[in-house]
């Protein structure tokens, strides 16, 4: 019953507060998601996320369809961002653990800085869902340093420039589709702005794996 | 924070009543208590822009001689410049330096992310640590100019670096102190024009406080961008020479 219902998630395991739910009191609850095997909690979380990938792989323009990635979670962004951070650590030749706390600085405090970005400048957003998106939006440009990493000797320089291109396109493009719903008519560019910067920021990278 | 979604709208919803607040008389939003200035109502009047704004305010910092930007931004001081510039600025430094890089290395391209933090602490301390203490300073003088509309002055002299970021991509060192000192001396004739209406009230001792900080702040800035490119540069020619076995310190000319 927890599969099908919004909350159901292994990161509310142990919580004493719920929001409020439809089909069952708190007891229930508490029992179903602590009592069950360590297996059923992982895989019910490797979902959630795939699912939450799939709406970054095929954006969606429509409001209405994007209403599932408001149940934020952290466990995607922290995945891809540190995938991001040890895929591009390991390709540089000097101190990769700079490069790591770089990239993680970059990704999980640029979120933070745009997500008050869009507040500030009056858009109807909520931190945590802003930070979900924006990090799962991440995908594209890991998918692209990676693909880099392993096929590197034979991309010469303006392949990967295409490649990391699309890349950073589909990012902005796929968060914009969530984003952009949010934020105050007048200001969308300015809001936006960031974004865009935030994303070639950390494509840039990936050119020169 | 809001952890659940379905208290999120009703938080939001109060929270934009409070929102967009007018300016009193001396441009500064007073918050009740002292720890206003950690929340984010405290902030937003400063946020009261459209991109129409910024792109005019942008174009009036290359336009020294018609000083019109403190006109523009007294009513309407804003941080969104101040903060997404210098973070533009970041990014092409960042950018600049490594695709300097890929020119001079073919085989070895890695890249360099020292600059970040660097240009990062940079960047900011000037963008927003001078203003601070120019609106101290200019306080104690006498000078009715806000702390916001010090920052955002400034800030936006900082727009001055953008195009030349991205020409100090070429190696040529004479055209480099060229485009430096072309910068220097737009933001400082930028700043000054448009601190002289303000300035002019005041005795010509206490003028020249001001003016010195002011160009003192910018000659060091400039000369720590023109030091980074630079360094970096000779040290990437100390890489390849070392493997090369040559003793040039200079770079090549290109």
């Amino acid at each position: 019953m927890t599969d099908n219902h919004p909350f159901g998630s292994g990161m509310f395991q142990g919580q004493a507060k719920f929001v409020d739910y439809a089909h069952m009191n708190q007891q229930e609850v508490q029992v179903n998601t602590l009592d069950e095997p360590v297996l059923d909690t992982l895989l019910r979380d490797i979902n959630m996320i795939l699912y939450k990938l799939s709406y970054v792989i095929i954006p969606r323009m429509k409001e209405t369809q994007g209403r599932k990635l408001r149940n934020w979670d952290l466990w995607g962004p922290l995945l891809l961002s540190l995938l991001l951070a040890m895929t591009l650590g390991i390709n540089s030749n000097q101190s990769s653990d700079t490069i790591f706390g770089t990239i993680f600085i970059i990704m999980w405090g640029g979120s933070a800085v745009i997500t008050v970005n869009a507040k500030l400048l009056g858009g109807q957003v909520s931190f945590f869902q802003s930070v979900c998106v924006l990090g799962y939006c991440v995908f594209p440009i890991n998918v692209a340093a990676v693909v880099i990493t392993f096929l590197q000797s034979y991309f010469g320089f303006f392949l990967r420039l295409i490649i990391v291109g699309v890349a950073f396109l589909w990012s902005t493009f796929s968060s914009l589709s969530f984003m952009s719903s949010m934020m105050n008519e007048e200001k969308k560019v300015i809001s936006v702005y960031p974004i865009f910067l935030f994303y070639m920021f950390l494509s840039w990278f990936c050119i020169f794996i | 924070m809001e952890i659940g979604v379905q208290k999120q709208t009703d938080e939001e919803k109060q929270v934009q009543k409070g929102q967009f607040n007018k300016l009193n008389d001396s441009g500064d939003k007073r918050q009740t208590g002292y720890c206003g200035f950690l929340t984010v109502e405290y902030y937003t009047p400063y946020f009261n822009v459209t991109e129409n704004d910024v792109i005019q305010r942008v174009k009036a910092t290359f336009l020294p001689f018609r000083p019109d930007f403190l006109n523009i931004t007294k009513d309407n001081p804003d941080l969104w410049g101040p903060i997404w510039i210098n973070a533009t600025l970041i990014f092409m430094i960042t950018a600049i330096a490594n695709l300097r890089q890929v020119d001079s290395e073919k085989e070895n391209q890695s890249f360099d992310v020292g600059y970040v933090p660097q240009a990062t602490a940079l960047l900011y301390i000037i963008a927003f640590g001078t203003p601070a203490i120019l609106a101290v300073v200019m306080k104690v003088l006498g000078v009715d100019l806000s702390f916001f509309q010090t920052i955002c002055l400034y800030g936006y002299s900082m727009s001055t670096l953008l195009p030349i970021t991205i020409l100090c991509y070429f190696q040529n060192e004479l055209f480099l102190w060229l485009i430096i000192t072309y910068g220097v001396g737009n933001s400082i004739l930028f700043l000054i024009f448009n601190l002289k209406e303000e300035l002019d009230k005041l005795q010509i001792q206490k003028k020249y406080i001001i003016i010195a900080i002011v160009v003192t702040m910018q000659l060091s800035l400039y000369l720590f961008y023109k030091l980074v490119f630079f360094s970096y540069v000779s040290e990437g020619n100390v890489e390849t020479t070392t493997t090369s076995a040559s003793s040039e310190p200079k770079e090549p000319a290109n």
